[in-house]
């Protein structure tokens, strides 16, 4: 599995990053890096403990982090649930975190068979 | 036909009623006008009548009582001097002295055989002295007409009274007279002005006393010989028995007379102490005349009311009827109207339901054909292909629809941006290139005199606008044709701020007949004649299309001729949008511009002359080279050349080839075009051109374009300088996430930056607190981090005692792209904003400005 196939498979923007980064090296740094993102974890701590606020921010960042690399599908999910908690629509986001949850999941997934297929 | 059936009855019953109320008030008031002539002609009689009867014994009365009082006085002479205390000639002398004092001008004593023994005055004697004898000698009082020796008329008062005579014997009465004046003139039966005439008749119809003004002529005949009954008389007919028996027996007597042809009235009263009657008589027709005005008058004023009532009806009626027959007409035209709109509605929706079949059809079909070939990929991919164009016909039909029910309903509205119509105009040639291309139309930008290039309008709206006309244009105009596009700008009428933008699409397509041009912008109108079948479409566009131009205070102007082509003209007072000021100047160089639209070559050229460049123009590529080496000679070469792709005769490329052979290999050409020029670009780039420049050529495109050649060592390559503007600079980056930081960090260094992590706000206030003046060139700035967002850190940095809180820029750096993120990030103090992912392009665009 190359890195292009791996973006195809958890729904990133191959093209978009590589543009923007220029080198493949770099995309693939990066990428592995998120896997120590500390973003979902602290999202999912601050709403298990109705800590709205620093859920916000912790989505807020993940958001952040998918625009930088072009995770498409992870940041439509994750875009999803901060608009909702901006509004303060709680209820919503809870219902979308699902979702969000799948998505980051499949990535990581993903990355980590890219990573394995790598040391192979 | 109901409507038509209920108006006539309607009006039947208007006309009929309307007669009737006419018969009917000319009818009453005739009734009343007659009726009351009768009455005022009765109670006037009747007023007559009690005048004449009154006045008449009123007259009689006072006449008697004159009568009297000339009796009392004689009678009193009488019991004064008695014939015993005088001797004869002085009782004589005492009578004609004491009656000479009470005015009697005769005295004579009467013989009861009749003879008068004449005492004061002339001798007297009665006209008819047996009764006047008689009544002395009964002892009564008598008065009568006498006359004088000479003939004078004169009246006689006799009373009882026993005097010896002269002659002896005693007298049976005394007569005292005075002239017949005092009687008439007491009575003023003379009078001319009166309005009834009186005389005196005796008992058997003789004048007593007559009166010239009663015009009875024969004054010696008989008074009631001389009236006769009035023809028209209703009441108190005269008859000369009943005169005369009344006359005979002393009673009143009234009636109707002719006197000489008139109506006049007579009444009849005895006087006492004598065989006299009062005969009064007065003119009926003074009394008609009155009542004539009056019936006149009132007559008059009936038949005014009468009109006017009927006026006044006339007017309602006619007021009446304008009103139902408007009420009529404005329900049958509604009624049109309404059949018109609901069938023109359910043409639309068989029209709508045959567009929309048309896709899906091709979409299901397409399905099946791709399901029984999946292996075939060639196969598939086609399928996929048409499903997806079929697609994209539907989305755009329901798209419409839509927009339409947002027409109808009023909730389309307009929002207010700031947009750039270089973006648009861009945006838009390069969506309706493909188009245009497919069908090999000939598509012109005309761009001239824009020095407002960013307004304020709804952008998404205004390119619906334009890419509706601009598609039709293409839809309607055969292979082969030719579209053109204008632009160019206006002083408003609104003020300075504003700026009156005129957008013009023209095509030499098949036009549209007159009537056509009349209902286009109606909903669910479409030229539905043979030659448009082919063509897809809702018809709604146009409707949509007008709507949004008169939401956005525009006008849309439409000229167009059937098979020589249409031609719309827009026209909007933009509000300017605020810009920042680039001050757009260039080296004066020597340009020279060859396309084959003057019209685009001046304006050009007018734009160039603003930058301080120096160019010339010509049509073809012919005449360019010509030109060209013509300078060349002169040692005087173009320093750069704008080649239009599309020549008449030799194309641009072509062109720029020899061009390249004269000019110096440093010189840039450029190319204008308004195609994609990813097709041609490696074949031009062989022939010797430098770059690119799209059309329509806006002020902004040219400066932007040309200033890359300002540095010639840069010319050459299209890539960015970005890069030499970061080198050396020390940016300060406040990040949480440390991924985030990363690809930051490793897009920027690349440019030559030096980076610095802060790990959230209130590092970052620290880190910049602790550093010497000038040391960081640039903050970028995270928003939401913990401890301190980058809001409330940008507050803390512009408010800190640092040399450079007021200098440094800061430059949010967020994943919130709403206008109210950027709006908030102005107001604590940040210079700009820029969307992750961090594009350094987009960063170097915001520094730029900073970092002089």
């Amino acid at each position: 599995m190359n890195l292009k196939e791996c973006y195809l498979q958890f729904g990133g923007d191959y093209e978009s990053v590589l543009g923007r980064l220029r080198r493949e090296q770099l995309v693939e740094k990066f990428m592995l890096k998120f896997l120590e993102d500390k973003s979902f974890a602290q999202f999912e701590a601050a709403m298990a403990s109705g800590n709205y606020e620093e859920g916000l921010r912790a989505v807020h960042t993940l958001k952040g982090v998918c625009q930088n690399l072009s995770f498409t599908a992870l940041y439509e999910s994750s875009n999803q649930v901060t608009q909702a908690m901006k509004n303060h629509d709680y209820a919503k986001a809870m219902e979308m975190a699902p979702r969000l949850s799948e998505d980051y999941h499949r990535l990581i997934q993903a990355v980590e068979d890219y990573r394995r297929s790598g040391e192979e | 036909m109901e409507l038509v059936q209920s108006k006539n009855a309607i009006m039947r019953f208007l006309k009929l009623s309307f007669v009737g109320v006419v018969i009917f008030s000319v009818f009453s008031f005739t009734c009343l006008g007659l009726y009351m002539n009768n009455k005022s002609h009765e109670a006037f009689h009747k007023i007559g009548n009690i005048y004449l009867s009154g006045t008449s014994e009123q007259i009689s009365k006072h006449f008697e009582s004159v009568i009297q009082l000339r009796f009392n006085q004689v009678e009193g002479l009488v019991s004064v001097v008695s014939s015993e205390e005088w001797e004869q000639e002085d009782l004589y002398q005492e009578l004609a002295y004491r009656a000479n004092v009470r005015g009697f001008a005769y005295l004579a004593l009467c013989a009861p055989d009749g003879t008068m023994e004449t005492l004061s005055g002339k001798p007297i004697q009665p006209l008819n002295p047996e009764p006047f004898t008689q009544a002395l000698v009964d002892g009564e009082r008598r008065v009568a007409i006498g006359a004088d020796e000479d003939g004078k008329q004169v009246v006689l008062f006799g009373v009882d009274a026993n005097y010896p005579m002269p002659q002896g014997g005693a007298s049976t009465g005394l007569v005292a007279a005075v002239p017949l004046e005092y009687i008439t003139e007491f009575l003023s039966l003379d009078g001319e002005d009166q309005m009834m005439a009186l005389c005196i008749v005796r008992n058997d119809g003789t004048f007593v006393i007559e009166n010239d003004n009663m015009c009875l002529g024969d004054d010696s005949q008989r008074l009631p010989e001389l009236l006769s009954p009035y023809p028209g008389a209703q009441d108190l007919t005269y008859r000369m028995e009943d005169f005369d028996q009344a006359l005979e027996n002393n009673q009143t007597y009234g009636a109707v007379v002719s006197v000489g042809g008139e109506e006049e009235k007579l009444y009849s009263v005895p006087l006492s102490n004598s065989e006299w009657n009062l005969i009064s008589i007065m003119p009926n027709n003074q009394i008609n005349d009155v009542l004539d005005t009056l019936n006149v008058q009132r007559t008059r004023f009936t038949v005014l009311a009468c009109l006017s009532v009927l006026t006044l009806m006339i007017l309602i009626f006619a007021r009446y009827f304008q009103m139902s027959n408007a009420q009529i007409k404005e329900l049958e035209k509604s009624r049109q109207e309404a059949s018109a709109a609901s069938k023109a509605k359910s043409e639309f929706l068989a029209n709508m339901s045959h567009d929309i079949r048309t896709p899906m059809n091709a979409i299901v079909g397409m399905t099946a054909i791709a399901t029984a070939h999946l292996d075939d990929l060639e196969q598939v991919k086609n399928c996929l292909r048409k499903i997806a164009l079929s697609s994209k016909q539907l989305l755009g039909l329901i798209n419409d629809v839509l927009d339409m029910s947002k027409v109808e309903s009023g909730k389309m509205t307009m929002t207010a941006e700031n947009i750039s119509l270089k973006e648009l105009f861009d945006g838009i040639v390069s969506i309706m290139q493909p188009q245009i291309n497919a069908k090999g139309q000939h598509f012109e930008v005309h761009v001239d005199k824009v020095r407002t290039e960013n307004v304020v309008c709804d952008g998404v709206r205004l390119n619906q606008v334009l890419l509706n006309l601009l598609s039709n244009a293409t839809k309607y105009t055969p292979e082969g044709g030719r579209i053109q596009l204008s632009l160019w700008e206006e002083v408003s009428p609104k003020g300075d701020n504003f700026a009156q933008t005129h957008i013009m699409v023209t095509d030499n397509g098949m036009g549209m007949s007159p009537e056509f041009q009349e209902k286009i912008f109606e909903a669910y109108s479409r030229a539905d004649s043979a030659r448009t079948q082919k063509i897809e479409g809702t018809g709604l566009g146009m409707t949509i299309t007008k709507y949004i131009v008169d939401a956005m205070g525009g006008t849309i102007q439409l000229q167009s001729q059937l098979g020589k082509g249409s031609q719309f003209h827009l026209t909007f007072d933009f509000e300017k949008a605020p810009v920042t000021e680039v001050n757009m100047v260039l080296p004066p160089w020597n340009m020279l511009v060859v396309d084959d639209d003057a019209f685009l070559c001046e304006s050009t050229i007018e734009v160039l002359k603003t930058f301080g460049i120096h160019a010339e123009w010509t049509l073809s590529g012919e005449k360019a080279i010509e030109m060209a080496v013509e300078r060349h000679n002169r040692g005087a070469d173009y320093q750069i050349v704008l080649l239009d792709w599309k020549l008449p005769g030799m194309n641009g490329i072509q062109t720029a080839r020899k061009l390249r052979e004269h000019l110096h290999e440093e010189v840039p050409i450029l190319l204008i075009s308004a195609y994609d020029w990813s097709e041609f670009e490696a074949e031009a780039r062989e022939a010797g051109i430098n770059g690119f420049i799209s059309k329509p050529l806006f002020k902004s495109t040219l400066f932007y374009n040309l200033r890359k050649y300002v540095n010639k060592e840069e010319a050459q390559e299209e890539s960015p300088q970005q890069g030499a503007e970061f080198t050396g600079r020390r940016i300060l980056l406040a990040e949480d996430n440390e991924l985030n930081w990363e690809v930051a960090k490793e897009l920027l260094s690349d440019l030559g930056a030096a980076l610095e992590w802060a790990e959230d706000g209130k590092y970052c206030l620290e880190k910049f607190e602790a550093s010497p003046a000038g040391f960081y060139d640039l903050i970028l700035m995270d928003l939401r981090m913990p401890r301190m967002t980058g809001y409330e850190a940008t507050a803390a940095i512009r408010k800190s005692a640092h040399p450079d809180a007021q200098k440094i820029p800061i430059i949010a750096m967020s994943a919130d792209a709403f206008p109210e993120d950027v709006q908030r990030c102005l107001e604590s103090g940040m210079n700009g904003h820029i969307a992750k992912p961090v594009d350094p392009e987009a960063l170097a665009k915001q520094v730029e400005r900073y970092w002089k």
